[in-house]
């Protein structure tokens, strides 16, 4: 008894430490996002006052229902929906076979392939844009949402060719082949076999792809000009206009755009270390 | 034939790719038939589309565009009138993009024009502007759009700046109101002994906006962007002292704390938060100080020369050549005329909070809005920037980088002079 | 292998059609913009943006000699390097911070996530306002605190100003690190550190030669698109400070930006960006030659 009672100093003090960091770290990453919310609420002579205080005085709840009188926020999340949820199915349909021949399948030219997924990493859409421009105009795709998720999904392929072949070839593969014995061809197998077992690692790179797309900002500036079609990232500016940025309508939009993203993000915690695990040590 | 089979599968999926990408977003592919305006000449029957690009002025430009698009399209309906609100911040990329890539709307409302036109993109005013709305600008506002004589824009409206004070603290300080530079110097320490919290003077010099800080200084000692002869003359000893002077009161310590990032906009914030005693800003200021309730008041801005210069801005409508047909021609000056016609011009005018570019429009704001009547004037007597010059976009730049370069201890002197030759060649 | 001999042709065509539709959407929207710009970098553009034909190297030796390109070259690589690299040990720490079993784990991991799920241009706003020297949020804390009674100009020169962006571009890098290295933690053998345990390995014995060397692949791959994705950032610096003053914060990027869309020289613009495609051409070379071969053979 005397021995459970008896306290270890040293591992306590640790447990203390670790606490105290990680409630610190904590804290300082939530800082910015404090610093939002309470903006948010406060007036626009208030934000500017001589004696500003953290806290708003006068809590503004009114700027959160302002925002969409003043834009068309509704239109704006419908937008990103649409862009984040086309850009994911097709950079899936295009990512899955490509990261399966990479995990399963051995061929000339494979280094070639990865070096060109990394090239094709190496310019900034900013860099891109006029030359994006001009194959949306041949598309015809121009101040469209098509237009948008192509592109989200052609940069995103890298990432998402990276983190399926790794999820992929830490599958063995063994199961494919016995299914294959068994009178499946190797799509069949890949749909019945690898791919239920390779789930965690497809929703985290979904989800990856899909917030990727909701936060993209450059090319949708430039690509879209008609109001009714900007995401959510573009059309929020219309509080940081010409005049002035209204910081508390800026930040009240800003945690919409955030919050749903947040979420996701949560719901897959667990997945998101088991499928960068096998997007890193196997690559 | 497994294999067989497996190719034919993966041959589905890529066809399948496009048939996806069709189906999430069915939303999109409508819209992407709109910006086709300069395709083919509209077949009789067929509705002429006409497509312009706007500079967002305001919260509300947005807004106003659409219901004059509405009504617009209900008084002609004929005519398809396409109108993209553009925010400044991004109105450079979006234009310049789809000039790059042969896209250029039919109308665009933007402050610069002699790019487009030294490329021949442009079509002059008289081509597309009726003699009876040509004949509502002022003379003088139409003269900033001369290359060759031929005027390719016709303006939109202008802002003047004038100096603004807040009468509050210049009275609690006992400071007046300075018109000289000297004046300005001593009222600048008087107010910053009086109450060191309070910023006494405001300048912004930056990539936004620096170009007017320096229209203000060099304006205000007699020398400018271009000699008597129309020819740049940037580094002349006038224009060195000028801005040897504004930098000289940041580093004594007299103006915000960092020039080379603080807008105007910010600056406009810390004058309606009272933290700010003077500034130079255009008239919009009168309202948004008013709204803050700051006792505010205008006057000349404070110059080294004797007479005191306004600094004018004009912004613009221009016709893009996109090989229109005498319909389309004819849709376009519909859609000019409609938004000069005086009555929906002024209340325009009048909501953005600038000030008129025609005579008609100039009276009924002056009618609406005595304040407005003082303006008026005092854009009359302002000088404009060099915009109808080619080489304007590298001086913009150019002055600004030279401000920012003097901010951090250069030699004004010699970066005046290496931007002169630069410049002039 | 023997008895698919009658097939080897498809055999050996089946890889590529499996990668084919992936090829096919980067090539359309990627690469093509690419040649673009290429075609761009070597002729002459007028300001209002119309190509009118080749010009050699023109613009690469306009752009070779100016005078802040070095400087600006000089911010890439100090931005570039001092993001990756501090943001990968500030990351990898915090992994073996929240790699403890400790109650609120969940919770700590979800809070991590953050900076990650929001879009740069916000992050770098609302950065903006937290430094601000006259209404900042900071300014507003420290004051409350009792800490500074007067508001404190947080970047008196371009330097510090740079240092807040690079501050900016760590804070919103370490979560992407912090999940990768915590990834390659949970999946190294507990069995490993018993076997350290009974030859009496100290914390620092473990941290060096199990964890580092078995965490190590799984970083590699983060750094390198790290190194691609922060060489390549806008939205930082452009909220932040346009590059200003006079250029002193400019990366290549911000750079590039202005010259095409505010000084309208579009062709310089494309062959500052072929530079920088070629330096990160050239670092990316020597990861694959060093790493990737031997996955290859």
């Amino acid at each position: 008894m005397a021995d459970n009672i008896r306290i270890n100093w040293g591992k306590l003090l640790r447990r203390i430490l670790l606490y105290f960091v990680v409630v610190l770290i904590c804290l300082f990453i939530l800082y910015p996002y404090f610093v939002m919310v309470c903006t948010a609420l406060k007036s626009r002579s208030e934000i500017f006052s001589m004696n500003g205080t953290i806290f708003p005085i006068d809590v503004m709840w009114s700027n959160f229902i302002d925002i969409w009188q003043k834009a068309p926020m509704a239109r704006y999340m419908l937008n990103s929906i649409i862009i984040a949820a086309g850009s994911t199915a097709i950079a899936m349909v295009c990512g899955i076979p490509a990261a399966y021949a990479l995990a399963r399948m051995k061929f000339k030219g494979q280094t070639a392939f990865l070096g060109f997924i990394i090239v094709s990493q190496m310019f900034a859409p900013v860099v891109l844009l006029i030359g994006i421009y001009k194959v949306m105009q041949i598309l015809g795709l121009t101040n469209s949402l098509l237009g948008l998720i192509f592109i989200n999904a052609a940069f995103n392929q890298a990432f998402t060719i990276w983190l399926l072949r790794g999820t992929f070839m830490s599958i063995s593969a063994e199961m494919e082949q016995a299914a294959t014995i068994d009178g499946c061809n190797r799509i069949q197998a890949m749909f019945k076999v690898l791919l239920p077992v390779a789930a965690p690692g497809i929703v985290t790179t979904l989800i990856f792809i899909f917030i990727n797309a909701w936060n993209e900002y450059t090319v949708a500036l430039c690509l879209i000009s008609t109001d009714t079609l900007k995401p959510l990232t573009v059309g929020i500016n219309i509080f940081n206009g010409y005049n002035m940025i209204e910081w508390q309508y800026l930040f009240a939009a800003s945690i919409f755009a955030i919050v749903p993203v947040v979420i996701l993000f949560m719901s897959i915690e667990k997945n998101l270390t088991s499928g960068l695990t096998a997007g890193g040590v196997k690559g | 034939m497994k294999k067989i089979i497996a190719m034919l599968l993966a041959l589905v999926m890529v066809l399948g790719l496009a048939a996806c990408g069709g189906s999430s977003a069915p939303a999109a592919t409508e819209a992407a038939a709109a910006p086709a305006a300069t395709e083919a000449p509209a077949a009789s029957g067929e509705k002429v589309t006409v497509t312009m690009i706007a500079a967002q002025y305001g919260p509300k430009t947005g807004d106003w565009w659409a219901d004059f698009e509405k009504k617009f399209e209900a008084a002609n309906d004929s005519i398809d009138l396409v109108v993209d609100c553009v925010s400044w911040n991004d109105i450079y990329t979006v234009v310049n993009t789809r000039i790059a890539n042969g896209q250029a709307p039919d109308l665009l409302n933007i402050d610069v024009f002699a790019d487009y036109q030294a490329d021949g993109l442009l079509l002059p005013a008289e081509e597309w502007c009726s003699a009876e709305t040509y004949a509502k600008f002022y003379e003088a506002f139409l003269d900033q759009s001369v290359v060759d004589g031929v005027v390719w824009a016709v303006p939109d409206l202008a802002s003047a700046r004038a100096m603004y004070y807040n009468k509050d603290i210049l009275d609690a300080a006992g400071v007046a109101v300075p018109t000289t530079w000297e004046e300005l110097t001593a009222a600048c320490e008087a107010l910053k002994a009086y109450d060191p919290d309070i910023y006494p003077w405001g300048i912004d010099m930056t990539t936004d906006e620096g170009q007017a800080a320096f229209a203000y200084y060099t304006w205000g000692n007699g020398g400018g962007f271009v000699d008597d002869n129309d020819e740049w003359a940037l580094n002349s000893a006038e224009n060195v002292a000028a801005v040897e002077y504004a930098v000289g009161l940041v580093n004594a310590g007299l103006t915000n704390s960092d020039p080379a990032t603080n807008t105007r906009y910010d600056l406009q914030d810390l004058f309606c938060a009272g933290k700010l005693a003077m500034m130079i800003a255009p008239n919009a200021l009168s309202s948004q100080a008013g709204e803050a309730g700051i006792n505010y008041g205008f006057a000349a801005i404070p110059n080294n020369s004797g007479t005191s210069v306004s600094a004018g801005v004009m912004d613009r409508i221009m016709c893009f050549d996109n090989g229109q047909s005498d319909e389309q021609m004819a849709a376009i000056t519909a859609v000019v005329d409609a938004f000069y016609d005086d009555e929906p011009y002024s209340e325009w005018v009048l909501m953005e909070g600038f000030l008129p570019a025609t005579s008609a429009g100039g009276e009924a704001c002056a009618a609406a809005d005595p304040a407005m009547g003082a303006w008026i004037d005092i854009v009359g007597s302002a000088k404009f920037y060099p915009t109808a010059k080619a080489e304007w976009a590298d001086v913009k730049q150019g002055v600004i980088d030279v401000e920012q370069q003097a901010l951090l201890g250069g030699n004004v002197q010699e970066l005046l002079d290496n931007l002169q030759a630069e410049i002039a060649g | 292998m023997k008895q698919k001999k009658p097939y080897t042709l498809l055999n050996k065509a089946e890889p590529y059609l499996w990668i084919l539709p992936s090829v096919i959407l980067m090539a359309i929207f990627i690469i093509v913009p690419i040649g673009f710009v290429f075609r761009m970098a070597f002729s002459q553009v007028t300001k209002a943006g119309l190509v009118k034909g080749f010009c050699g190297f023109d613009n690469f030796s306009k752009v070779l000699t100016s005078a802040k390109f070095g400087m600006v070259l000089k911010n890439t690589i100090v931005w570039t390097i001092l993001v990756v690299v501090l943001s990968t040990v500030l990351g990898f720490i915090l992994a073996l911070i929240l790699n403890n079993e400790f109650k609120g784990r969940k919770i700590a991991r979800a809070i991590v996530v953050f900076p990650w799920a929001t879009t740069l241009v916000i992050q770098a706003s609302v950065w903006k306002f937290i430094i601000d020297t006259d209404y900042g949020a900071l300014n507003t804390l420290l004051k409350s605190l009792g800490i500074i009674q007067q508001n404190v100009n947080w970047t008196p020169t371009p330097e510090a100003f740079f240092a807040w962006e690079i501050a900016c571009g760590i804070f919103v890098t370490i979560p992407f690190v912090c999940f990768t290295a915590l990834s390659g933690l949970q999946s190294i053998d507990a069995s490993y550190y018993e076997a350290a345990i009974v030859d009496g390995a100290s914390y620092w014995d473990k941290l060096f030669h199990i964890t580092l060397p078995l965490v190590k692949p799984s970083l590699t791959v983060a750094t390198v698109l790290n190194i691609i994705y922060v060489f390549n950032s806008f939205p930082i610096v452009w909220t932040i400070t346009k590059g200003d003053p006079a250029s002193r914060t400019d990366t290549l990027v911000t750079y590039l930006y202005k010259l095409a869309f505010y000084n309208g020289k579009q062709g310089e613009a494309a062959a500052v960006s072929v530079i920088g495609f070629l330096i990160l051409l050239v670092c990316a070379s020597i990861y694959m030659v060093s790493t990737l071969k031997k996955g290859d053979e």
